[in-house]
């Protein structure tokens, strides 16, 4: 490196985009947003036209439930196909599924979308729903979980596996005494970031689960519900009215602050996790 | 200090008879097996293998890759995809259930994997939950004295077991088979990652317990070997090459191969 002083430059030149640009986006969208977060927007006190009646509370709510169902539906699902994975497949199976998964995180949201409006709205006759709209978010986030969950088995040490299963344990006993105190802050970690991942996607709630305006509270799993996300959308494109553009930034700092609230819970466990690792 | 302390000279003859007494007064215990293969991969690991585990400490020697670990593994079905016969009293380790038959044949292994909570809870992690609610202090006290523990650790039961020094925890790994009163202990190389106070500590500890049941002890160490075993078994590319008392093997090798592995500590066995 000494021979080419030039180089770090260059590297510098190259990298610099990809650390300022997603800065620079988030500020500017901070900077947009704040002056509109104020208590007149979540209650619509005053606010008419666009679904604003009633605030952002609903669009909030709505947000959360999805993003809250998806993971109630997907965590243990994938836990438990990393268990099964990891105690009575074979490394070859395995690496097979693993592939698998990485190919679905590939493929676009709006793609799942499709599959969920064909199959839960038109097949199942569900309509559009929340329930449509978590299983839809449970599929999207399920293949990070799994991959999380594999990953953070794969992290015990064998030595503890093969002592745990040397002193007779079954193995029941080897996943709740064992496996799991060990892999838990991993697959919370995991769990977190599949929830802000959920929480930040729209294309595939878009036409499965929510409406633009007029539900606070759905009354069941069978109702639609509205989102932050699909709100924003909604908001964005009424470009000409300076008031509606400020309120979907608004939504937009809200979100990304949820977003950033999970993301950043998820680095503080991981970080504990690795404390506990390291030992006292 | 130099007090003398005045010895009685005993015979050759008296101490081989006491030798032979003790031997006599350890309780029946029988493991064999006949026709043993283990494959895996596709690769054959263990060929034929038909050997007696004697009574005592018996050393399992063999250059690495000679299939020792694979060996242990089958015998308490950690490996399960093997064929031909393994009999404890008799009775085929196929026909018993594998955790029951894991918690008779004890495995001690190379690291020691203590897992994360208290020495205490170490120590009981194998028993049966009913046991563990109940174990007494005595039961944890008899068992940490016998591997050789309860001196640094009685004072900080409750302490993180991670705590304790790689020596210490070995100790803690062997507290925790022998608190399930196995029948047989096999040992994968327990002393290899120790320094050379805890090794002896932990060889002490388990020359006596080697008074009452098996040992089935793997060791790369030779001068080890000679050190603990009664017997020797020595294995090369997953075959049997030579079984024998330990004084006869270390003094006069029947087998070419072992005579060359004593020598140069490799084999060419193919």
């Amino acid at each position: 490196m000494a021979k080419f002083p030039w180089m770090k430059f260059a590297i510098l030149a190259v990298a610099l985009p990809a650390l300022t640009l997603p800065v620079a986006c988030f500020s500017y969208i901070v900077w947009q947003g704040l002056p509109s977060l104020n208590w007149q927007i979540f209650s619509g006190q005053g606010m008419s036209g666009f679904g604003l009646e009633n605030g952002l509370y609903g669009q909030l709510t709505g947000s959360l439930l999805l993003m809250l169902g998806a993971a109630a539906i997907a965590a243990p699902v994938a836990i438990g196909t990393a268990l099964f994975s990891r105690l009575y497949l074979n490394n070859r199976l395995r690496t097979h599924i693993i592939t698998l998964l990485h190919l679905m995180q590939g493929i676009p949201p709006i793609v799942y979308g499709l599959c969920g409006l064909v199959v839960f709205v038109h097949i199942l006759h569900w309509g559009i729903s929340l329930l449509a709209g978590m299983l839809i978010l449970a599929i999207i986030i399920m293949p990070v979980l799994v991959l999380n969950s594999l990953h953070a088995l794969e992290r015990i040490p064998l030595e503890h596996t093969e002592a745990a299963s040397s002193l007779g344990l079954t193995d029941a006993q080897l996943i709740y005494r064992v496996w799991l105190p060990e892999a838990w802050p991993a697959m919370l970690t995991g769990l977190l970031l599949g929830m802000a991942r959920a929480l930040s996607e729209t294309a595939p709630i878009l036409f499965t689960a929510t409406v633009f305006s007029g539900v606070i509270w759905p009354e069941s799993l069978f109702e639609p519900v509205t989102s932050l996300q699909t709100h924003i959308f909604y908001l964005a494109q009424e470009g000409a009215n300076a008031q509606v553009v400020g309120i979907a930034w608004g939504a937009a700092t809200l979100l990304i602050g949820l977003i950033l609230l999970f993301s950043s819970s998820a680095l503080l466990l991981r970080r504990m996790d690795k404390r506990q690792r390291i030992g006292p | 200090m130099s007090s003398k302390r005045s010895i009685s000279p005993i015979s050759p003859s008296a101490a081989k008879a006491a030798v032979a007494q003790e031997r006599s007064s350890r309780p029946a215990y029988s493991l064999s097996m006949q026709g043993l293969y283990l494959q895996l991969d596709g690769q054959d690991i263990l060929t034929d293998m038909t050997l007696q585990l004697p009574p005592g400490i018996t050393a399992l020697i063999g250059p690495s890759g000679a299939g020792k670990s694979s060996l242990l593994r089958c015998m308490n079905r950690l490996h399960e995809h093997w064929t031909g016969d393994i009999d404890i009293c008799g009775i085929s380790i196929r026909d018993m259930d594998a955790d029951t038959l894991r918690r008779q044949a004890g495995l001690i292994g190379q690291k020691p994997a203590v897992f994360p909570c208290s020495i205490r809870e170490n120590v009981i992690f194998g028993l049966p939950r009913q046991q563990r609610n109940s174990v007494s202090d005595a039961a944890i006290h008899k068992t940490l004295t016998q591997a050789a523990l309860w001196q640094e650790a009685s004072d900080r039961l409750h302490a993180d077991a991670r705590t304790l020094s790689i020596g210490q925890q070995q100790r803690l790994f062997l507290a925790r088979a022998l608190i399930l009163n196995p029948s047989f202990l096999m040992l994968d190389e327990p002393t290899s990652a120790l320094d050379p106070r805890s090794r002896d500590i932990i060889e002490r500890s388990l020359k006596k317990i080697g008074r009452h049941i098996p040992l089935l002890w793997v060791t790369h160490d030779l001068e080890q070997a000679k050190r603990i075993s009664e017997h020797v078994i020595f294995i090369c590319d997953g075959k049997l090459i030579e079984q024998a008392d330990a004084d006869s093997f270390f003094a006069r090798p029947a087998a070419i191969e072992s005579r060359e592995f004593l020598r140069w500590n490799v084999c060419d066995c193919d």
